[in-house]
């Protein structure tokens, strides 16, 4: 009997180490994209003038984040290409038309993480593949860490923030670069994801 | 550079370069037939390149097979320059030709899901019969002297691209439209000159690529297939001049005739996708 119990409180002892030692053991975190409370919105200068500005009102993805180890964090985003808005329907028009998105044959925009590094604590540098118009190109940009909470109805939410710039030609949107609009396009991707 | 001042230099460039072979080939007449259709090939590529940029090859954007339907369809408008002494082979390889361009562009569509299998083929059939039969009508058209058929396709290249402004909501296939008008234009100055025509395969390479824009227009943009068979049917017009019962009648007449239809089903066609468009909206979008 004096056995049995001793090696009981082995047992219980081991038990308790494994399941104290697991927290510790961060894994990496899936959150969704919450579409509600994200932006992706991209300014670009008309006739050398002024800036317009449009946004996508639709699309979808994943972030993962391992806070331990960085590297292991990544993100996928597919954006329906079919959704942009510049709050003037003709224009809208125009841009989804072969001279700019062509979304009858590429309606989606996608892009997926290939490396993540940690520049600081709030701050990380996220290189990735960015596929528009049915080409690819690999695009970096520097992701800012903006706040951590829980919404509503309790779930764990993240937020980030980039700015970036890409040149539209490099994604074969060429129309009206000579003098039309700009070749530079400056993208900012505002999000919140909720943990999974 | 303005875009105006632009897109002017990209017609004059164009233009140019069709009226330098469509010269050569009137000092050279053993080698028109294929210098007829080089003209009109190589001022579309550089319309092509200097609106939209170089394309690929084989093009990711089914867009861009346009452009390369002006250089794969340069055999197509030198057999159509020799037509006259090899009648079928004209008219077997015109649409065996014609249907093989037509697949490599819509096949995206229906890889995307936009076309089933079935509207993707039907189209594509549809299509490809519709443009070798407007190609075999019109390619005698480049025999005739004087200005009459390069004035009347130029003035469709304008129909064609309002509608194609206003109602696909393209401005670069309009340009694209517009200045190939432009292009085949440039035989209205050479008319002038002592025996020139502008040559079958001129004019079946500039009908070939029209459809080319049209389709696409279709197919990628919001080109309605009733604004379709309304610039299809205004490109048959000029071939109302080689009806018999029109060549009985006086230059005067078979010139005014078919130009009086594309001024009126053109302009109304213009007008009312024009008043579509800005019905579309309260804020005007001038590109």
């Amino acid at each position: 009997m004096r056995k049995q119990t001793r090696w009981m409180a082995y047992i219980s002892i081991v038990a308790m180490l494994v399941g104290s030692w697991q927290p510790v053991q961060a894994q990496p975190v899936t959150y969704r994209i919450d579409p509600v409370h994200s932006f992706i919105i991209f300014r670009v200068k008309h006739l050398n003038t002024g800036f317009a500005y449009g946004r996508f009102n639709s699309f979808s993805g994943t972030i993962v984040v391992d806070e331990k180890n960085p590297a292991n964090s990544s993100i996928e985003l597919e954006i329906d290409a079919n959704s942009i808005d510049t709050g003037n329907g003709q224009r809208d028009d125009h841009l989804r038309s072969p001279d700019f998105f062509n979304t009858r044959q590429f309606p989606k925009i996608t892009f997926k993480s290939t490396r993540v590094r940690k520049i600081n604590d709030t701050t990380v540098e996220v290189q990735g593949d960015l596929t528009m118009r049915g080409v690819t190109r690999s695009i970096t940009a520097r992701v800012t860490y903006t706040g951590k909470g829980r919404n509503q109805r309790g779930q764990e939410i993240i937020g980030f923030e980039t700015t970036f710039t890409i040149r539209r030609s490099q994604f074969n949107i060429n129309y009206g670069l000579n003098g039309g609009l700009a070749d530079e396009v400056r993208v900012t991707f505002a999000v919140e994801g909720i943990r999974q | 550079m303005s875009v105006i001042l632009e897109s002017a230099l990209t017609a004059g460039l164009a233009a140019l370069a069709a009226g330098v072979f469509w010269l050569l080939g009137w000092r050279l007449r053993r080698a028109y037939a294929l210098l007829s259709a080089l003209g009109v090939s190589v001022g579309f590529a550089v319309l092509y390149w200097r609106v939209q940029g170089r394309p690929d090859f084989p093009p990711i954007d089914a867009t861009q097979w346009v452009f390369w339907h002006a250089l794969f369809a340069l055999p197509l408008g030198w057999l159509a320059g020799i037509a006259p002494a090899y009648r079928w082979v004209w008219v077997w390889g015109a649409l065996l030709g014609v249907l093989w361009l037509f697949v490599p562009p819509f096949r995206p569509l229906m890889e995307s899901g936009f076309w089933s299998l079935t509207t993707g083929v039907a189209y594509i059939v549809g299509l490809a019969l519709a443009t070798w039969l407007l190609v075999t009508l019109t390619a005698p058209l480049g025999e005739e002297r004087g200005l009459a058929t390069p004035f009347l396709i130029a003035l469709l290249g304008g129909v064609s691209a309002g509608v194609l402004f206003y109602g696909a909501k393209s401005a670069s296939l309009a340009q694209l439209s517009g200045t190939l008008g432009a292009v085949v234009g440039m035989g209205v100055p050479l008319a002038f000159l002592r025996g020139f025509t502008i040559g079958r395969g001129a004019v079946a390479l500039a009908m070939l690529l029209f459809m080319s824009l049209w389709t696409t227009a279709l197919g990628f943009a919001q080109l309605t297939l009733g604004q379709l068979v309304v610039l299809y049917l205004l490109a048959l017009t000029p071939a109302l001049r080689l009806l018999p019962a029109m060549q009985r009648l006086s230059p005067a007449v078979r010139f005014a005739l078919p130009l009086a239809i594309v001024l009126v089903v053109g302009g109304a066609a213009v007008g009312m996708t024009y008043s579509a468009y800005m019905a579309q909206s309260g804020d005007t979008y001038s590109y």
